[in-house]
């Protein structure tokens, strides 16, 4: 920032420089891709009359499609959402400090104002973005923006706004963005197999919700497929949920939770599965999962009369959606990487859903002592998308009645890794979890050792 | 029980073919990135013919093997071809880590070649980590393990198996029928890449990791070699350049599988090439014995790697 006395004022105006580095100091990668998904989500809601996006509602998003291609050369996303009209262009996207107001709202989640001059200096320094729409009397009209860094950077003074040109149409309505000369942290991530694998797998999980509406979005003309969240139910399992609407009826929130899986009947770290990482809160913004399988005290494991999170509560999924017209009354981090722990709207929802983790606490506890007959009942439990979960205040877990239980053993001991694969192999699964290769093992011996009389 | 019980390593054309190339392609990098003074760093068994190639081929003088058998490593001292061959006892995991804290070492390129006994598993994986992250700019790694399918479990087990050593890399949606068959070493040689890629990545080496090598080869089993360079920030451009170079043989396509001819029969094809035509199976009848079409191009396509083994009768 330029601070130079002149006189009795001091000037306070901000460098281009100072800018790009504030705005994307604090953003990761992953999220500036998620802001720019968002813009397109939003075009493609907005397309489909914007209203709120519940689970119940049966809008159809299969026409809409969102083409992402990253490498280490190149990124660019592309989509056929209707576009960014030019009133958006010239107030929001490509502007400096008009009018904030009107992006929040319509049920949207994106902001083109920030979030898309945010994605793309955070991406590279060779910029080019197009958009096509269709205006209320039928005319199809097209711009584009040239963006080229380094020489935006060398004058710093007003007006800092990008030149907006005529374009030719793009085949479908919608926006396209390329960035070449990538900025050296996001060529080094593009070119990462893990990073463009964990890139996909968070599209998944973020956007289930819209994937779940048919719409299609694809990562270097791989298709993403949507994670399903599923709870099981059964005669005597049923998941929670609940529906009402808080901030003087401006926000909808909506509880779901209750039964994934089974809890383990192992703690040990080393036989965690992959399974372990999908359990716990889910938040949904607009119907964008902001915030995944949390265990911390964000969602509220660990505060107030609530324990805080411990692998036997493995097994567990809740979800809470938060609808509103106007984003600015949902539970947002700038980011949208997860919630504002003191929104007045989350911090109510979070009293139900601690009511319900502990009535699942509850049940990991009472299953310990009669668990042949808790897995005899949680296996007899199907799982069901949550969309099609019904309408109930409490969650049902089954009653089981405690067993005495003879007294036991722990064993204790270590082998080597190589060993211990090789084992179970041998035994039918590599995978096989050390306590049930050690299980089997002791029960093989025992079975050749031991005359039961 | 070690390979070296097994197998007498020398009756491996295949192997042996696909070792020359390697060392062919380490010598292109060695010259283009301007390298001396280099260390080979292997799994010399009680064979050491990689290490034989590493002194003649690359002209490599300061050579480590380790050994993790006690009488595996009575048997490598014994063994070493050269002077200059360092046995180190241990497991591969200590050696190196001893080796990285060396200031003598740290100071010079390695070529690196972990040939395992068995499969892809948690100390390969752990070794080719500490290797890439630690390593010397320059450092030329490569990996050999064995490509049966049946060495990451049964088909449904694989992709849990391959996630669990690789971590992140692995798709969630890779069809089964790559895990099975021929396509099971063609999946661990990309995925295995792909490790190698996202360890540079992830340990922020100013060059990253160049992959250079990728060859699958059957002599009595497939195996799969990758591996690739951890290049200096400032050789990143000349060393992909020699990768991308039409005249880099390192990552043929399909497998090597060389056929095992007699010294005689060996020589009389070789008198029969080269030639701008291909060589027919007609041909060889012709010469007096008789080949399948594909003993017949493989051995074609490599006769210039094909060794020439002869028993010495005592």
């Amino acid at each position: 920032m330029v601070a130079t006395n002149r006189g009795d004022k001091v000037d306070a105006s901000p460098t281009k420089a100072f800018f790009v580095n504030m705005i994307t100091r604090d953003i990761t990668l992953e999220d500036t891709i998620l802001d720019l998904i968002d813009n397109s989500v939003d075009a493609a809601w907005h397309s489909e009359g914007g209203r709120a996006m519940e689970l119940a509602d049966a809008v159809d998003l299969s026409a809409y499609r969102i083409s992402i291609s990253v490498s280490p050369e190149r990124f660019s996303i592309r989509d056929n959402c209707g576009g960014m009209t030019l009133d958006d262009a010239v107030d929001h996207a490509f502007s400096f400090g008009r009018r904030a107001s009107q992006e929040l709202e319509e049920y949207s989640i994106g902001v083109y104002g920030i979030g898309m001059k945010r994605a793309v200096f955070r991406l590279g320094t060779d910029i080019r973005i197009r958009s096509t729409y269709t205006k209320p009397d039928g005319a199809r009209e097209a711009f584009a923006v040239t963006i080229v860094v380094d020489e935006w950077l060398q004058n710093d003074d007003p007006p800092w706004d990008f030149d907006i040109d005529d374009d030719h149409d793009l085949d479908a309505d919608g926006v396209e963005i390329v960035v070449e000369s990538l900025n050296e942290g996001t060529e080094v991530s593009f070119g990462n197999p893990a990073f463009v694998r964990n890139l996909r797998r968070m599209i998944a999980r973020d956007y289930t919700l819209h994937l779940n509406r048919g719409l299609q979005i694809a990562i270097n003309d791989a298709a993403v497929e949507e994670l399903p969240i599923a709870l099981r139910r059964s005669d005597e399992i049923a998941p929670v949920r609940v529906k009402y609407k808080d901030q003087a009826g401006e926000v909808m929130v909506e509880i779901i939770g209750g039964m994934a899986a089974p809890p383990p009947e192992s703690i040990d770290p080393d036989d965690a599965e992959d399974g372990d990482k999908r359990f716990g809160w889910y938040v949904a913004c607009n119907g964008r999962i902001v915030l995944a399988a949390d265990k911390t005290n964000v969602s509220g494991w660990g505060t107030s009369n609530w324990p805080r999170w411990h692998p036997q509560y493995s097994g567990f999924v809740g979800i809470v959606l938060f609808t509103a017209a106007n984003a600015a009354y949902l539970p947002l981090t700038t980011t949208k990487r997860s919630v504002d722990a003191s929104s007045g709207v989350l911090l109510r929802a979070r009293r139900r859903m601690r009511d319900i983790a502990k009535e699942w606490i509850a049940y990991t506890n009472a299953r310990k002592q009669a668990l042949e007959e808790a897995k005899r009942k949680e296996e007899a439990a199907k799982a069901v998308p949550i969309q099609q979960v019904e309408m109930r205040r409490s969650l049902a877990l089954p009653k089981l009645t405690p067993v005495q239980a003879e007294p036991v053993a722990n064993v204790n001991y270590a082998v080597s890794v190589s060993r211990m694969k090789r084992l179970a192999a041998e035994l039918g699964n590599v995978n096989m979890s050390y306590r049930d290769v050690g299980l089997k093992s002791f029960d093989y011996m025992y079975d050749e050792l031991i005359e039961e009389s | 029980m070690t390979s070296f019980d097994i197998v007498n390593y020398s009756l491996r054309p295949s192997k042996e073919i696909q070792r020359q190339i390697a060392f062919d392609g380490i010598r292109m990098l060695k010259s283009r990135l301007e390298m001396t003074d280099m260390i080979y760093v292997g799994l010399g068994s009680i064979w050491f013919a990689d290490f034989v190639w590493a002194h003649k081929s690359l002209d490599i003088r300061h050579m480590v093997s380790i050994e993790k058998d006690d009488i595996g490593y009575s048997r490598a001292c014994f063994n070493r071809p050269y002077a200059t061959v360092q046995v180190r006892h241990g497991h591969s995991s200590e050696v190196l880590a001893k080796l990285h804290d060396d200031d003598y070492y740290n100071a010079r390129p390695w070529v690196v070649w972990l040939d395992y006994d068995g499969g892809l598993s948690e100390v390969a994986t752990n070794d080719v980590r500490a290797i890439i992250e630690n390593s010397p700019a320059n450092t030329i790694l490569l990996i050999t393990f064995r490509g049966r399918e049946g060495t990451y479990g049964r088909t449904d087990q694989r992709s849990r198996r391959l996630r669990a050593l690789l971590g992140d890399v692995v798709p969630d949606d890779l069809p089964k029928e790559h895990y099975k068959g021929d396509r099971m070493q063609e999946t661990l040689a990309d995925l295995a890449t792909d490790f190698m890629k996202a360890v540079g990545a992830e340990s922020a080496r100013p060059g990253g990791f160049v992959p250079a090598f990728r060859m699958i080869y059957r002599d009595t089993m497939d195996m799969v070699t990758v591996g690739g360079i951890v290049p200096a920030a400032g050789d990143v451009t000349r060393a992909k350049s020699v990768i991308s170079d039409e005249n880099w043989r390192c990552c043929p396509l399909g497998r090597i599988v060389a056929p095992l001819l007699t010294i005689r029969e060996a020589f009389t094809l070789l008198s029969l090439l080269p030639r701008d035509d291909q060589l027919t199976r007609e041909q060889v009848r012709a010469a007096g014995f008789d080949l399948k079409e594909e003993q017949i191009e493989a051995f074609e396509r490599y006769y210039r790697e094909y060794p020439m083994f002869a028993q010495i009768v005592a």
